[in-house]
């Protein structure tokens, strides 16, 4: 892969020779133009939809390297053998078929912001007058010393972009020896889906207590709290005897009593010693500040940062991530750029599909009001994460964002479902994540 | 000020109660950001999609499906569920991020679609 400026002059180089009109397509009807879109995720999906619902007649191209999505929502439950690994698959036929959204399989290469144009490893040449870029999130498993992409393809997988080791992964559970130990290292934040790794966690648990129930998850993490932790524990204390450390207990509803018996899932927090210093891959263990954690399957979540096409374009920032100006998600590196999901700097809001979801919705609109020479609209976001304590055992995160003095702040309030909730309306959680699964990838597919 | 002060108006009993009037309108105007600053129906209703189906059409019985719904009813349900008034899983989370004009420009998108 070419390094950054070989990767911005790949894409000038084609075009130096050329006088090419300011508008890059030359578009003349009021508010047509060329809106290219990168990256066939939950985000540039969604995108490409809802430009063509608010004017079918742009002409929209989106660029993905892969025929086929596969989604990484719900991909936990592969793990468990709820789904199968075809189950995650997402066809774009829709897209094409009832939207006229054009396709291009292939992987951007080169790029010329100045004469707005792109290049692919196909040898295309396109031209943009607006360019929306979801590039998704980057796996960094160097960043823990001993782990490697290599490791994760083989011994100790991630699982984290779902795929080859997703199935390895489920594999190495379903194999995993009696009373084995099944060991989770979390990430540091910001990371997608900040429920995630304990929503695995919690079905880990409740497979193993069905098929290996002598076996243990430990969760391994360099953070103090995480999304839904009190409902979360909550959930796993009710479902699984999970001890609930102290500092938690006292919001705790009355009735819940820890055992202080060994449960069948623990979490290692910084504060108790359960930040990860490295991974010794071959021997399947972590080393943490708590000594070592020897694990019979290592999942590793690594540290994440924007997807590698950030980078490659020169959208990112110090930290990683991608600077944009809120109202539109236009980048502040590049005009006529936009960047949305993971890979975007949006200030509350999560790292999550539905995120990616409705700030795909806000730009799309603010790019056609762009080409049609209006103002952009006053923007509004949401959040919705469902996770699953159990497969019976629903839990939520809910928000509403809006633009305050030029940030991205949740004005909705309560966020959590409530730790006294009732046991109907935990259940029904749990089957609106079921229903959500399907509603949401309709909404960014279909 | 000055002339204004010094005309026929200005020394009409009703004027001060129509100073006061305007005043009132003007910082009611200025204390409530939402008037300014509303997302369109449809940007909100865009936020409802990834469960209630796009446009709020949905073949599905686990969500409501929204478009073409009455106003009336919509309305009832957002207010009710903000109010916690109507028990819900999330949505009363949810319809705390909305103030009444934006529940009702949200209604009045849902009620169009066809």
């Amino acid at each position: 892969m070419l390094k950054r400026r070989e990767f911005l002059q790949a894409g000038a180089a084609l075009f130096c020779a050329a006088a090419l009109p300011a508008r890059a397509t030359g578009a003349t009807q009021a508010g047509a133009g060329h809106v290219v879109v990168i990256g066939g995720g939950v985000g540039g999906a969604t995108a490409a939809k809802y430009l063509k619902l608010a004017n079918p007649a742009l002409r929209v191209t989106l660029i993905e390297a892969n025929r086929t999505y596969i989604r990484p929502y719900g991909s936990s439950e592969v793990l468990t053998g709820h789904v199968g690994m075809d189950d995650l698959n997402v066809s774009y036929d829709a897209l094409r078929s009832r939207y006229g959204i054009e396709f291009l399989f292939d992987r951007v290469v080169g790029f010329d912001p100045a004469r707005r144009r792109v290049r692919t490893a196909g040898k295309r040449d396109i031209a943009y007058d607006k360019l929306i870029v979801s590039p998704g999130i980057s796996l960094q498993y160097q960043a823990i010393p001993g782990y490697s992409e290599a490791a994760a393809a083989s011994r100790a997988p991630s699982g984290w972009i779902p795929g080859p080791q997703t199935a390895l992964l489920a594999r190495q559970l379903q194999a995993m020896r009696p009373g084995g130990r099944f060991v989770i290292v979390a990430p540091p934040s910001p990371y997608r889906c900040p429920p995630g790794p304990y929503e695995r966690a919690a079905l880990v648990t409740e497979w193993l207590a069905r098929h290996n129930p002598t076996a243990k998850v430990i969760i391994v993490d360099p953070k103090d709290s995480f999304v839904t932790d009190a409902g979360m524990q909550l959930g796993w204390h009710r479902l699984y005897g999970y001890n609930i450390p102290a500092d938690y207990l006292k919001d705790m509803p009355a009735d819940v009593v820890n055992s202080g018996r060994p449960a069948p899932i623990e979490w290692l927090r910084a504060k108790d010693g359960g930040t990860p210093r490295g991974i010794d891959s071959a021997a399947l263990r972590v080393a943490t500040d708590a000594g070592w954690i020897k694990a019979d399957v290592l999942n590793v979540i690594p540290p994440m940062r924007a997807g590698k096409l950030a980078f490659d374009m020169g959208l990112t920032d110090a930290g990683g991530w991608c600077p944009v100006e809120r109202r539109t998600f236009e980048s502040t590196a590049h005009e006529h750029v936009f960047v949305i999901g993971d890979a975007s700097i949006a200030d509350a809001m999560p790292k999550s599909g539905f995120s990616a979801n409705t700030q795909a919705k806000v730009t799309a609109q603010a790019v056609v009001n762009q080409l049609a020479g209006r103002e952009p609209g006053e923007p509004i976001w949401e959040n919705t994460c469902y996770a699953l304590a159990g497969s019976d055992y629903g839990l939520f995160v809910a928000d509403v964002f809006r633009l305050k003095d030029g940030k991205i702040a949740q004005i909705s309030g309560q966020r959590y479902l409530p730790l006294d909730a009732s046991k109907t309306r935990i259940r029904l959680a749990a089957r609106y994540q079921q229903a959500w699964l399907k509603t949401f990838t309709e909404d960014c597919f279909a | 000020m000055g002339p204004l002060m010094k005309s026929p108006f200005t020394r009409s009993p009703l004027f001060k109660p129509l100073l006061l009037a305007a005043a009132i309108a003007v910082l009611t105007a200025w204390l409530t950001p939402a008037q300014a600053a509303q997302p369109t129906g449809a940007a909100m209703a865009h936020t409802c999609a990834g469960c209630h189906g796009t446009q709020g059409k949905l073949g599905r019985v686990e969500f409501v499906p929204l478009a073409g719904m009455a106003e009336t009813e919509f309305k009832r349900a957002m207010l009710d569920f903000r109010a916690g008034k109507r028990a819900s899983t999330l949505m009363g989370h949810v319809a705390n991020g909305f103030s009444d004009s934006e529940i009702d420009a949200m209604a009045r998108y849902f009620a169009s679609v066809k």
